[in-house]
């Protein structure tokens, strides 16, 4: 079975690691990268893609060394297989025209400003999911540990349904 | 229900083994041809085989084994297929064949689809509920009863998963209520999945296997041998009691801690005409489905009846009809066709006479067949076992070498099939219940075979004397 990737991208190492912390809720379902540039993200996508693996979302900052989190989104936003992935941008120093950017060619889901607050972050994170999933995925059963199941069954009854 | 893993491409170890199986099953008539079977019945007999590994290994998906075997049968045993019949040999006529995929059992299905997917639509099961769970009041005992009687009522009308879905997202907030070590959490948790199975058995329409019993039915007798409400004459004192069964069986496992729980389902009925179109379809249709005897028209033909109401009224659209379940309308037709060719083929007297069925007292012959569905139902999808197994036990009372009548044999055999919920597997919603993380497998597995041994023993027992009563059965 395909694995489902959360993607976070930040440079600050410590940074990167509460995010990690503090999306381990999620995991077993769907396994969470961490990546501290563009291209160390690049090269976890191109190996997912050659694992048949999916990216379900990506947690980007702005400022990164070299090529900026808005312009890693947008270039995901145009590969029509990374269309679906849900895009969220966790920074402080993005500006708003940066921001516009990023609405208007990233397709961006959600803008978090640092610092986060924990239960915000799951919060976010946990409707993106859902919205993943219930997007792309025919079984919605793995995930109903670790999602609002709620939302997971609202979406399993407007479905055709297996045969008894 | 194993989830198959076709669609994603790459198939399991287990869909290995049943295509090559299916394969060798196929092949196998033609190069050791059976001496009693005509040359139609031996190419039935492939077809059959690979039928079996094929829904039993989920090698493709249920729904397309029945298209393939429908075009299987055309190609091998009709008039218009690649063989020509041997004198003496009548070929079946190939629109009979096709047929099964409009067999007036499909139709009364499809009018049940209409009628579900626009009580989720309109959200008439929630708002239901909610009127319907209110004097059950607050204690655990009172809710789990109220959650599991109306679970079963709608799931007469609707697919056991789709109720299940439905139920478990009213239970999900009351199980969040509850403290972790309460272990009235699974007691919830299952009673949904449980229910939901009982109730299919209500109704001609609450669960294909009851279509697929009832298309074999009218097929080998002609005619419609059991109206929609002598259906449920019959079977509804069943689904009380096994729901009583499986109500003290919850309880008495899981007793609850809690003294209260809330149930909050805000909720408002639709008012739009749209909606009051629906009601009122949907309500007329229930009504003559139960009074047939009044007015004399069938429930298949009334089946039809809400698909040109709500079509003409535009309350169904063009997304509307696509969403409707068409695959299982073709898994039902994939078992008629099967049970079509076996007859035809005279594949089944030759069955038949492999194993001394004459030895068993009808009695032991309608257990057995009963648990034979139970038990390939615990692993398989209710509906495939009923397609395999539903024609071989008709075939077998129709052959009159046990003393056992044809619709007996069909209906237990399709019931038998609902009392399987002993696995994650058994159903689609067993696999829902379990993957709340709120039912353990123990559990899972220790109720539902309890609630399959005594509700087996109870319908073997008093199944027939009931069906007898309401006047299916010959005294």
């Amino acid at each position: 079975m395909s694995k489902l990737i959360i993607l976070c991208v930040e440079d600050e190492r410590d940074v990167l690691d509460a995010l990690v912390r503090d999306l381990r809720p999620f995991e077993g379902p769907f396994s969470i990268e961490a990546t501290e540039s563009v291209d160390e993200a690049r090269r976890v996508v191109a190996a997912a893609q050659s694992r048949h693996d999916h990216v379900a979302l990506v947690l980007a900052d702005h400022i990164l060394p070299g090529i900026t989190g808005v312009q890693f989104l947008i270039e995901l936003q145009r590969q029509p297989h990374y269309a679906a992935t849900r895009k969220v941008l966790v920074t402080a120093q993005a500006g708003h025209m940066e921001t516009i950017r990023a609405i208007n060619e990233a397709s961006l889901n959600h803008y978090i400003a640092k610092p986060w607050q924990v239960e915000e972050l799951q919060t976010i994170v946990r409707r993106q999911l859902e919205g993943y999933v219930v997007e792309t995925q025919k079984n919605l059963l793995p995930f109903m540990q670790v999602l609002d199941s709620q939302t997971l069954l609202e979406a399993m009854r407007t479905r055709p349904s297996p045969a008894d | 229900m194993p989830h198959s893993a076709t669609g994603s491409g790459r198939l399991s170890w287990g869909q290995w083994a049943g295509l090559v199986l299916g394969l060798v099953g196929f092949a196998f008539p033609f190069v050791a041809p059976v001496a009693d079977l005509s040359p139609s019945g031996n190419r039935m007999l492939a077809i059959f085989l690979l039928a079996v590994a094929l829904w039993v290994a989920e090698v493709v998906p249920l729904h397309a084994t029945s298209v393939l075997i429908i075009l299987l049968e055309v190609l091998m045993i009709s008039d218009r297929g690649l063989f020509s019949p041997i004198a003496g040999e009548t070929a079946v006529k190939y629109p009979l064949l096709f047929s099964a995929l409009a067999d007036p059992v499909i139709i009364l299905f499809l009018g049940g689809f209409f009628l579900a997917d626009g009580a989720t639509k309109f959200r008439l099961d929630r708002n239901l509920a909610r009127v319907i769970l209110k004097p059950f009041g607050n204690r655990p005992a009172m809710i789990l009863l109220g959650l599991m009687l109306i679970t079963a009522v709608f799931s007469m009308f609707m697919s056991n998963t789709a109720t299940t879905a439905t139920f478990m997202a009213v239970v999900m907030p009351v199980i969040a209520q509850l403290p972790k070590e309460d272990r009235f959490r699974t007691a919830l948790a299952l009673s949904i999945p449980i229910a939901a199975n009982i109730g299919g058995i209500g109704t001609p329409i609450g669960t294909p296997p009851n279509a697929i019993a009832l298309g074999a039915l009218s097929k080998s007798l002609g005619g419609t041998p059991i109206t929609f409400g002598q259906w449920m004459l019959g079977a509804m004192p069943f689904v009380l009691v096994f729901l009583a069964l499986a109500y003290c069986l919850l309880i008495g496992l899981f007793k609850p801690v809690s003294e209260r729980i809330e149930l909050n389902m805000a909720s408002t009925f639709d008012r739009r005409p749209k909606a009051i179109i629906f009601y009122v379809t949907f309500g007329v249709t229930v009504l003559l489905w139960m009074t047939e005897n009044l007015h004399g028209i069938n429930s298949n033909i009334v089946g039809f009846v809400p698909v040109v109401v709500l079509t003409c009224t535009g309350v169904f659209g063009v997304d509307d009809i696509q969403k409707l379940e068409w695959h299982v309308l073709w898994l039902v037709a994939g078992g008629i066709a099967l049970g079509t060719g076996i007859a035809a083929t005279g594949m089944d007297r030759w069955f038949i006479s492999l194993f001394p069925w004459g030895k068993m007292g009808p009695f032991v012959l309608v257990a057995v067949l009963t648990m034979t569905a139970l038990l390939m139902s615990t692993f398989l999808s209710n509906s495939a076992t009923c397609n395999l197994i539903a024609p071989i036990g008709i075939s077998l009372a129709m052959s009159g070498v046990v003393k056992v009548s044809p619709v007996e044999a069909g209906v237990f055999i399709a019931i038998g099939t609902s009392l399987a919920m002993a696995l994650p597997i058994s159903t689609p919603p067993n696999a829902i219940a379990f993957a709340t993380g709120q039912v353990r497998v123990k559990d899972m597995a220790v109720v539902g075979a309890i609630f399959g041994v005594v509700s087996w023993g109870l319908f073997v027992w008093l199944g027939p004397w009931v069906w007898q009563a309401v006047g299916v059965l010959p005294k």
